[in-house]
């Protein structure tokens, strides 16, 4: 399961969604309460940092990144699930 | 910082699609959360 999460609003992760034809959720956290719990919110005044976690079937943290590849790793790191 | 090992923060928001999405749906699943700084930007 893949969550993008940005702190756009939905209408504009529904144009990028659709533009990129995506196949999973991107979450709206436009408050940054997601953002700041998982460690994206470095700089108030930009989006999101691209942090990139994988949580395990219990609920742990299994990998924490402060900065991934925005393309490939998504994909990369399914292939490990 | 979160590090190996720490329980996931959980968290509720709203999709793209406005459908409510929360951590705790996917008990018994891998997650991966992937954060981009802003809808349609590179890099």
């Amino acid at each position: 399961m893949i969550l993008g999460v940005s702190f756009d609003t939905p209408a504009e992760n529904k144009a990028f969604a659709e533009k990129f034809h995506f196949n999973f959720p991107l979450v709206c956290d436009v408050d940054r309460a997601i953002g700041t719990a998982y460690g994206a919110n470095v700089d108030p005044q930009k989006g999101a940092q691209r942090v990139g976690v994988v949580i395990d079937r219990d609920g742990k943290i299994k990998e924490w990144h402060a900065r991934v590849d925005a393309r490939a790793w998504p994909a990369e790191v399914v292939k490990t699930l | 910082m979160l590090k190996p090992g720490d329980k996931a923060p959980d968290f509720s928001g709203r999709d793209h699609n406005g459908n409510p999405v929360k951590l705790s749906d996917f008990k018994g699943k891998s997650v991966v959360l992937w954060f981009f700084p802003k809808a349609d930007t590179p890099g």
